[in-house]
């Protein structure tokens, strides 16, 4: 019984890790220019297809597939901003975000017409061998770490929860440490006094485009290890990642890890109870949440909404 | 209320009231040409344009519902869909599976709705701004998901596909309205209703209340005005409009399943406000006229292109975003 739940405890934190990847897409973004950009989980599905293309077609390792990933990702987000959001910075909050539905309808199409809509998956070979989960001559499942009770844990999902790790002390280092990353906090708190400090504040959000994307695509990567591939896969996780933004209190990046993890381990869980509803345990916990704390976990009390 | 007889709004009235008679018209004038002269102008057929007016009007009425709460409060609803959902199942479930007629239904519909609607707004009175919005998507997408899963409650077919959904008819006649005609008239009068009530509210001492919440709840509040009170009328109205439609979706589409009612159909009705401009009844129906219909407009179009024509949703993103960056504030916005 407990075993059990520890098994979906760790298959919890490992889908956590990939939503809190997403999640601090939003929230970043969010923090600095208050805007739901729809559009990252179609950022994070062109994730998936960047490093399954530069994988299979131009047989780059993984180990530069997954970079390479990043950076068009990182692209992507900036043109997306440079040329969609950019006009609207001083238009009303709602239009900019019909614009973003705009831009996730269209790259989600984009992919259809490019890809197809046929679900594509990782060739088994793209990580080392050591990632590979099977059954080996002798019959024994073979690189995975045995969970008491008898489940397992595939070394992949622990080289997944690893990379999350890592990411995450990296974007932790990157705001509170660098110079982009205090004029990112500047312009968080304040984006009129931080352009008035003479923070380039568009130049700023372009980086956070881009940093939000890279990660975003980084789970894109991950998740078509172990998931299809498919056009609309952006479209749940994004929202569920966004959930998870706004139940660590949208703005906060520590917010959006813990709730990212707390949606992955509420997923797994509500899996386990019945598989129909696993996304809906995770919003349940989210309104509750919300409910007994209106600002989410680590949330500051929001201004007004436009 | 001003004397609105104008020329202009009569033969608006006569053109909506005899829509139906003038299609049939072209399909006639249509059929006589490439019978005797072999011309054909490429028309699709009366049956088919009525159809998706008839789809442009039901989403007229839900963005004039979800103008209420987004629009005149100015609370982001990304859970309106939800209602639409309620509306249609109860509806749909009364009239399929245990044989209630619409007349019944309809009301029941709109009850149990308005009713969903209030229990929501019990929670939600007191969050703002994204929490707000985040918490009505999760409500939403708990129903998508119960209809979706509990197929006891929808006749056992998966994927909560609920069929056969009667046709509404005269009491103790076999006389039913199934035709695509009769679907536009009785929009056409649903819309009509909804119309006016919201406008007459817009126009009341309750429109200015919630307008007095939209611009400042603190301010509106040391007025005097019950916040928690016009919050949640705004919220039963809404959800109310929103049963009557899908009310009417149930009979109009005769067999469903919850795809209809995902995330992205409240995302959609959503835009149509907003391109409309937010907190007009005009521009919610303006809104809902082009993104209902535009859609079909460029399957139509595009059938002519083969090359292009997978990308018809495509375009509709590019046009989307477009039209946001030329009219940031809605096609109908008016400054005050």
């Amino acid at each position: 019984m407990w075993a059990q739940y520890f098994e979906q405890l760790i298959n919890g934190l490992v889908q956590g890790g990939i939503y809190a990847l997403i999640a601090v897409g939003y929230t970043m973004v969010y923090g600095i220019i208050q805007l739901i950009n729809f559009a990252h989980g179609e950022i994070y599905m062109f994730g998936a297809y960047f490093g399954l293309i530069l994988i299979t077609v131009f047989k780059i390792p993984f180990w530069f597939a997954l970079p390479l990933a990043m950076l068009l990702c990182a692209l992507l987000g900036m043109l997306i901003d440079y040329v969609a959001y950019r006009p609207l910075r001083n238009a009303p909050r709602l239009s900019a975000l019909i614009t973003a539905i705009g831009i996730s309808i269209a790259l989600q199409n984009l992919a259809r017409m490019f890809w197809t809509a046929e679900p594509r998956v990782y060739p088994t070979d793209s990580l080392p061998s050591i990632f590979v989960s099977g059954i080996n001559d002798m019959g024994e499942v073979i690189n995975v770490i045995p969970l008491p009770g008898g489940g397992t844990l595939p070394y992949r999902d622990v080289f997944i929860l690893l990379i999350a790790v890592a990411l995450m002390i990296i974007l932790n280092l990157l705001i509170y440490y660098t110079r982009i990353g205090k004029a990112m906090r500047a312009c968080a708190q304040n984006a009129t006094a931080a352009n008035l400090m003479g923070i380039n504040a568009n130049r700023v959000i372009l980086a956070t485009f881009a940093v939000g994307s890279a990660l975003g695509a980084v789970a894109g990567v991950m998740v078509g290890l172990s998931e299809n591939v498919t056009p609309t896969m952006g479209y749940y996780k994004g929202v569920a990642a966004f959930a998870a933004a706004v139940l660590g209190g949208i703005g906060s990046v520590t917010g959006a890890i813990v709730g990212g993890l707390l949606i992955g381990i509420a997923e797994a869980f509500g899996a386990d109870l019945h598989s129909g509803y696993r996304i809906a345990f995770a919003y349940i916990i989210m309104m509750l949440v919300i409910l007994i704390r209106p600002t989410g976990l680590f949330g500051k009390a929001t201004s007004k909404r436009a | 209320m001003k004397d609105k007889l104008t020329p202009r709004n009569i033969i608006l009235c006569v053109v909506i009231c005899s829509l139906p008679w003038i299609l049939f018209g072209i399909d006639e004038i249509s059929r006589l040409l490439t019978d005797q002269y072999r011309i054909s102008f490429g028309w699709p057929g009366a049956g088919y344009i009525l159809r998706i007016i008839i789809r442009a009007c039901l989403y007229m009425l839900l963005a004039i519902g979800l103008n209420v709460v987004c629009g005149f409060t100015g609370l982001l609803d990304l859970g309106y869909v939800a209602f639409y959902l309620i509306g249609g199942y109860t509806a749909g479930i009364l009239m399929s599976l245990l044989g209630v007629h619409y007349v019944i239904a309809l009301p029941l519909a709109v009850m149990h709705a308005t009713a969903w609607g209030l229990l929501r707004g019990i929670p939600t009175l007191r969050l703002t701004g994204d929490y707000f919005a985040i918490v009505t998507f999760g409500f939403a997408e708990l129903f998508f998901r119960i209809v979706k899963n509990e197929t006891w409650l929808t006749g056992g077919v998966p994927n909560g596909q609920l069929r056969g959904v009667p046709a509404p008819t005269i009491p103790f006649t076999s006389i039913s309205f199934d035709l695509n005609w009769h679907h536009y008239y009785h929009i056409i009068i649903l819309l009509v209703i909804v119309v006016f009530v919201t406008y007459r509210l817009q126009n009341s001492r309750v429109g200015r209340a919630w307008v007095a919440i939209r611009e400042d709840e603190q301010a509106a509040e040391s007025m005097g005005i019950n916040v928690g009170r016009y919050k949640s009328l705004a919220f039963a109205v809404s959800a109310a409009i929103g049963g009557i439609g899908g009310a009417f979706l149930a009979q109009f589409q005769v067999s469903f399943s919850a795809q209809f009612f995902e995330f992205w159909e409240s995302i959609f009705i959503l835009c149509m406000v907003v391109l409309g401009g937010m907190g007009s009844i005009r521009g919610a129906m303006l809104g809902a006229v082009i993104l209902g219909s535009l859609g079909e407009i460029l399957r139509l179009t595009l059938t002519n292109y083969p090359k292009i024509a997978g990308s018809r949703m495509l375009l509709f993103g590019i046009i989307l975003v477009l039209l946001m960056r030329f009219r940031p504030s809605g096609l109908m916005y008016k400054k005050s």
